[in-house]
């Protein structure tokens, strides 16, 4: 039985995994990071295929600016010419590969182990998903999404501290 | 009338706003009104010569312009003109806005990594600093006309101005989205990626031919999407008395872009440092003050 | 049921291309990378088991959303460290990072 749901999730799940493959790949910095903006955005497209659109749009919209930020950071402590940075950057390649491929395979054997039990056919529309997150947001979760916000803040200043330099006075 | 007729209709009334709006930017940049300018100069960049820079990135290079247009393409066709003409009705339409016009500024970052110029280069990079920064207070206020329409489809955030139009509901709003618009859409006094004094063109400097023709293009969609954004969150969309309803959006998107647009001509260009410092400091404080007095106002 | 483990496999496969990277790289920032990809494979995880095992339950949406908080906080942390580093010692590559072994 293969419905359009499943050849549109087929076919984004390709995407994903090969621009996430090219990430890796590539020679130049800002082509990574835009690589890994390209496999965002294929997961994205994924949770809107699976019917989740806010998170889908939020998740393409979030993703937009953190790449991009991504790509200057890159720019600035990398500072490869466009398209002509020449690396080898790796190290303990074998092991890594050895890891990733076993920790796939482990997960991919515990999916099709799993008795995954009756499937919903019926959800939510997008509307009432909109109303019932924040139904569930703003109460049940309440607490956990303040920490959320409170984590932020926290991430935030700690980021700024961590980034300040600090002039040491004594050498003038 | 049939809704094909309709959608023609409104189709004709697009491509000829898109001109207007292409005479306007001459008269911006001139200060002269030239109605036969923008066909002279599609058919000049059409047929000219395509140069291409040296050791150019060539995937970045030949996508990014479709990118760009793609995008507005988009975000145009989440817009409804009247009640029963919107292309895709989206249950996140709002927050799709904001999605779609951040790839406006990935696309010009793609642009101008991939001349490979120093100019091009700086205009990405700067690009880059202007849309982060302008798309945190739209995304602020769009949460605010979500909140009194209770809904993020566009068509329910137009019907919750019937009784009072968000521009009189929420006036500081209104002030932040217009500005952000014109600073979305990199127009003259925010028109820092592509500035003609300093950098020379900016991300556009090295494009010649069809590359340059469908980013100018695009600009242009730009602008006039930004422009029916800004009718349809706080001008009430196609509400008004007399004429047909899709004939009230289109006079008033005309309208928000010519006045866009002489903003652009009677403001000098702003420094970069003080375009991130009024932002981060004044916009960013004002738009979640916005979003209290309106819940504030909602609950009253 | 197939499209539970069409998701499901796409996620494995993600997770897996992202450990590799986390592990093999030797850029902070390519690090950062590596992780940012394993937690959108999570998140591919958090939305099928929502969609497909328990479309009532919103705490799997919510869920999705505080693994976006994590990954922006990973970005914003990760980019101070990297920042400070290259002030510091003038490269963000961690095989030259060794003496915080102390």
């Amino acid at each position: 039985m293969i419905s359009v749901q499943l050849i549109l999730l087929i076919i984004f799940g390709l995407a994903a995994i090969w621009f996430g493959w090219r990430v890796f790949m590539t020679s130049s910095m800002v082509r990574s990071a835009l690589s890994l903006l390209g496999s965002m955005v294929a997961i994205g497209i994924l949770f809107i295929i699976m019917e989740a659109e806010f998170l889908g749009v939020l998740q393409i919209m979030m993703m937009g600016t953190e790449m991009s930020i991504m790509a200057i950071f890159m720019m600035m402590y990398m500072m490869d010419p466009g398209g002509l940075g020449q690396m080898d950057m790796y190290h303990q390649k074998n092991i890594s590969i050895a890891a990733g491929v076993i920790v796939t395979v482990l997960i991919v054997g515990a999916a099709f182990a799993t008795d995954w039990g009756t499937i919903a056919t019926q959800f939510p529309g997008p509307h009432e998903q909109n109303r019932l997150l924040g139904m569930e947001i703003l109460k049940r979760s309440m607490m956990i999404f303040e920490t959320a916000g409170v984590t932020i803040l926290t991430g935030m200043i700690a980021s700024i501290a961590v980034a300040l330099s600090i002039k040491n006075s004594v050498e003038k | 009338m049939t809704p094909f007729l309709n959608g023609f209709i409104i189709t004709l009334l697009f491509l000829s706003g898109v001109y207007a709006a292409a005479v306007m930017e001459r008269w911006s940049v001139t200060g002269h009104v030239n109605w036969g300018g923008p066909v002279r100069s599609f058919l000049l960049l059409f047929a000219r010569e395509e140069i291409k820079t040296r050791k150019h990135d060539k995937v970045f290079f030949e996508t990014a312009p479709i990118l760009f247009i793609g995008v507005i393409l988009l975000t145009i066709s989440i817009l409804p003109f009247a009640p029963g003409s919107v292309i895709i009705d989206l249950g996140t339409g709002a927050l799709f806005i904001n999605a779609a016009l951040v790839y406006v500024m990935v696309a010009l970052l793609m642009m101008g990594w991939a001349i490979n110029g120093v100019y091009a280069m700086i205009g990405g990079w700067r690009a880059i600093a202007q849309l982060i920064a302008y798309s945190m207070p739209v995304v602020m206020v769009l949460t605010a006309t979500v909140m009194r329409a209770e809904s993020m489809f566009l068509t329910d955030i137009v019907e919750s101005q019937k009784g009072l139009w968000n521009i009189l509901y929420q006036p500081v709003g209104f002030i932040l989205f217009y500005i952000s618009a014109l600073a979305i859409a990199f127009l003259p006094p925010f028109d820092l990626p592509t500035a003609g004094g300093e950098l020379a063109g900016g991300v556009w400097a090295d494009l010649t031919g069809a590359r340059k023709l469908l980013f100018r293009l695009g600009r242009l969609t730009l602008v006039f999407t930004v422009s029916a954004a800004v009718v349809v969150l706080y001008l009430g969309g196609w509400m008004g008395p007399w004429l047909p309803d899709f004939v009230w959006t289109f006079l008033k998107t005309l309208l928000v872009a010519a006045s866009f647009f002489a903003v652009g001509r009677f403001m000098p260009r702003i420094r970069h440092d003080h375009l991130l410092e009024y932002n981060w400091k004044y916009g960013v404080p004002l738009a979640l003050y916005n979003i209290f007095q309106v819940g504030v106002v909602l609950l009253l | 049921m197939e499209l539970l483990i069409t998701a499901l496999i796409i996620a494995a496969v993600l997770f897996g291309i992202g450990l590799y990277g986390a592990l093999s790289q030797t850029n902070l920032v390519m690090i950062m990378m590596g992780i940012e990809l394993m937690l959108g494979a999570s998140m591919i995880n958090l939305v099928a088991f929502w969609r497909y095992l328990h479309p009532e339950a919103f705490s799997i949406q919510m869920f999705v959303l505080i693994a976006m908080t994590v990954m922006a906080l990973e970005g914003a942390v990760g980019f101070a460290i990297a920042t400070q580093r290259f002030r510091t010692s003038g490269s963000v590559e961690m095989e030259e990072s060794a003496e915080l072994k102390g």
